[in-house]
């Protein structure tokens, strides 16, 4: 059953067997491990809190009470319960992993790293470790370091999701949008079970349109002065603005282009959604008013003018973004980050 | 046969001591010979219930039973010719004749008729009833044994339901008629067009829409037994067991044919190889590959159903032609299906002035699960206001309403499964269907 990721089905039938043999420290350690499944961490620290009461010389509860605890959000915990783990097992390179995961959990990368390294030591051939290690080195920054462990972790087992969501978060932190929603496709494409790959996807697109808003907004704040400092006519200043506005959407329109089909599909059905459409009619209409505000006073009230001009334009494009980022649906609530 | 009195005596027994598990038995072995199968099952069942692990009801349960009468008309001294699938393979090959009540060590001839317990030999009613038509279902025309003789038992049953029987999901039934049900229907246009009858139809879609309902009425439609099993029947801790049972439950069917074979939650048996870090799980799936290519037996008359909510992480191999290579989704129920539900899990309760179609279109997007849950919720409301009001009231569309905005759809999650799938894993168009679906709904 916990095999099968069936683990309400085992919590159920461990629950049975832990109160016919009580003093089982393994049923304990299964039964930690069925509510981790099932994202029952309280239970799950209190099932392997028994187990190691039961047997304090294993290191089992004690990785199974770190695992619940940083899921708890109590890092301090998780990783003094991961470190007694490795004192009891330092062989074994699963506990060295733990203290990896609790530390780094805990913001201490360098602790992490160690671990990491340990457990690479002990189990070079591992996906899992490797994969981790990744994510320590893009913890520090160590962005080449990061891609080489994914992809080692990927030549050890193709069909690691978790390895590809990772290399896609390299390739964001590395500003290359297609690249990141490519290694997102591919995870979600292997592991459709599991959300946060396509959230991943719609985090990006989303992020990218408020980036295409920014730069926008940027553009015309800047143009804005272009009246009060060259003392040109409306009608070139208006087409400025087309010019700018049509820019934008072709310079948005190639980056789309330059993604994979599944991605563009997703992406018009991002433009459709209500939020996006009126993030995007806010931020054009606050330009819009903003341009013509400039255009059509007459030359001696512009100093007066442009401040309001340019305070319509701002808050049109934090208005617009605010929007963009409000959380849509459940799968979207940890805000506009990629995890 | 036994004498009615003596049966009367032993039932008042058992109805005054329930507990008494060699009585029931005992009254259990004199009903089956005197034909009276349905109650001695009923019997077994409640020996099974007391002591589950309790071999002399297991072994009248599920032992082939080629000379009981079949009308219970027949004296024990007339034979009855067996049918031919209860035959033990052994005795019909030898050309031994089946044994018979009336043979050495038959109950009618031991004491056990004055003395209900006391001086029976269990041994021998064992031995003897071990080759004793089976009753899986008794009274049920035609119902012959899964011939089981290992400790597992498989029940192969009439399934009792036709797609008549199915409340609305048209679409579907269409599908599993032109997909499914003609080429078995037509021998001779089947025998024309060169249709091989190998391979088998994979029901996908939402939790609790259905499926192993419709696989049941597939199996009324073709006039064949229907033999369900879960993962949870085949996988066995044990190395080596769970292939076991796989190849025992293949060749319960096989024995049994013609019979439609329904692998419930398939994707937990048949899981992609490349998500099970254990071995014993992939040599599972190895052997229910083996089974079905019938490699060394032969799979015909056995019409292979399987059911799973996510055929995503069905193990691709298993869905190659000539195993479940024809898929059919089985989607949440549409109006006219709702009404069915609701009509059916209301059937038996006290209600007055439900509106149906109302309800139908209240509950669009409910799984059938759902909506018995709304049944559900409604009656605790109406008992509980009784309880409260010291007055028993019927259940109105007043509760019904109040469950359907208490009680949310569960099928979110499943359908957040395949948008991903939709949009990242619809590869060679495998779920063209689940697509159509949902862009019908506007959920991608």
């Amino acid at each position: 059953m916990l095999d099968l990721g069936r683990y309400d089905e085992a919590s159920s039938l461990l629950a049975r067997v832990v109160s016919a043999e009580p003093g089982s420290s393994r049923a304990w350690c299964l039964f930690a491990r069925a509510h981790l499944g099932a994202d029952r961490y309280v239970e799950a620290v209190d099932a392997a809190n028994r187990a190691a009461a039961i047997e304090p010389a294993e290191e089992w509860p004690h990785r199974l009470a770190s695992n619940a605890l940083m899921h708890l959000g109590n890092h301090t915990e998780a990783l003094r319960a991961a470190s007694e783990s490795r004192r009891l097992a330092p062989s074994y390179w699963q506990t060295h992993v733990c203290v990896a995961q609790a530390a780094l959990a805990a913001s201490q990368p360098s602790l992490a790293a160690s671990a990491a390294a340990e457990a690479r030591r002990l189990a070079p051939n591992e996906p899992d470790v490797h994969f981790l290690s990744g994510k320590v080195a893009l913890a520090r920054g160590d962005l080449e370091s990061a891609r080489g462990h994914q992809e080692r972790a990927l030549a050890l087992d193709p069909a690691h999701s978790g390895a590809m969501n990772e290399l896609g978060r390299i390739r964001l932190r590395r500003h290359d949008t297609a690249g990141a929603i490519r290694h997102f496709i591919n995870a979600a494409r292997t592991t459709p079970g599991e959300h946060i790959y396509s959230r991943n996807i719609d985090v990006v697109i989303l992020r990218t349109l408020s980036r295409t808003i920014y730069v926008f907004v940027l553009v015309a704040l800047i143009m804005l002065w272009v009246p009060a400092v060259l003392h040109i006519d409306r009608f070139p200043f208006a087409l400025g603005f087309g010019v700018l506005a049509a820019g934008t959407a072709a310079s948005f329109s190639v980056l789309v282009l330059r993604l994979p089909r599944e991605a563009r599909g997703l992406v018009r059905r991002t433009l459709r959604t209500r939020r996006v459409a009126i993030a995007l009619l806010v931020a054009i209409g606050g330009v819009a008013v903003a341009f013509a505000a400039v255009a059509f006073v007459p030359s001696t009230e512009l100093p007066q003018t442009l401040p309001v001009a340019i305070i319509i334009t701002v808050a049109a494009r934090i208005t617009a973004t605010a929007r963009l980022r409000s959380p849509v649906s459940k799968n979207q609530r940890q805000g506009g980050r990629v995890t | 046969m036994e004498s009615e009195p003596l049966l009367d005596s032993l039932r008042n027994a058992v109805t005054a001591m329930p507990d008494d598990v060699p009585l029931r038995l005992h009254l259990a072995a004199l009903l089956v010979r005197a034909g009276q199968r349905d109650e001695a099952v009923r019997h077994l069942g409640a020996v099974l219930q007391r002591d589950p692990g309790n071999r002399a009801a297991l072994a009248m349960l599920t032992s082939p039973h080629p000379s009981a009468p079949a009308d219970p008309a027949d004296s024990p001294e007339r034979k009855p010719a067996p049918a031919k699938d209860s035959v033990p393979p052994s005795a019909e090959q030898d050309g031994e004749p089946p044994s018979s009540p009336t043979g050495p060590g038959a109950p009618a001839k031991s004491p056990a008729g004055d003395d209900a317990t006391a001086s029976y030999d269990w041994s021998q009613a064992e031995d003897e009833l071990r080759d004793v038509l089976p009753a899986m279902f008794v009274g049920e025309a035609g119902s012959t044994s899964a011939g089981l003789d290992e400790a597992r038992a498989y029940d192969a049953e009439p399934a009792g339901l036709t797609l008549a029987d199915v409340a609305g999901l048209t679409e579907v039934k269409q599908r599993l008629e032109a997909a499914f049900l003609a080429p078995m229907r037509n021998p001779e246009l089947r025998k024309l067009y060169g249709k091989s009858l190998r391979g088998g139809l994979l029901l996908y879609g939402p939790p609790g829409c259905g499926k192993t309902f419709i696989a049941r009425a597939v199996a009324g439609e073709l006039g064949a037994r229907f033999i369900t099993v879960s993962f949870a029947d085949l996988i066995d801790m044990f190395v080596g067991r769970s292939e076991r049972n796989i190849h025992e439950l293949f060749e319960v069917a096989r024995r049994n044919a013609p019979c439609v074979l329904f692998l419930d939650e398939v994707d937990a048996i048949g899981q992609k190889r490349s998500q099970l870090r254990n071995t014993p799980m992939r040599s599972a799936v190895n052997q229910l590959l083996l089974e079905l290519d019938d490699v060394a037996s032969d799979n015909s008359g056995v019409f292979l159903l399987a059911a799973t909510n996510h055929p995503w992480d069905v193990d691709s191999a298993l869905r190659r032609p000539g195993r479940f290579d024809r898929t059919l989704l089985v989607l949440p129920p549409d109006g006219p299906a709702r009404e069915g539900v609701f009509r059916y899990h209301l059937r038996e309760r006290p209600v007055a002035g439900i509106d149906l179609a109302r309800l139908s279109r209240l509950t669009d997007g409910y799984s059938g699960a759902d909506i018995a849950h709304i049944c559900e919720t409604a009656a605790e409301r109406a008992l509980l206001d009784s309880v409260s009001r010291g007055e028993a009231r019927l259940i109105g569309q007043a509760d019904l309403e109040a469950a359907v905005s208490e009680v949310r759809p569960s099928l979110g999650t499943w359908f957040d499964t395949a948008r991903n799938v939709a949009l990242f894993a619809n590869e060679g168009g495998a779920y063209d269907d689940l697509v159509a679906y949902l862009r019908k709904r506007r959920l991608i």
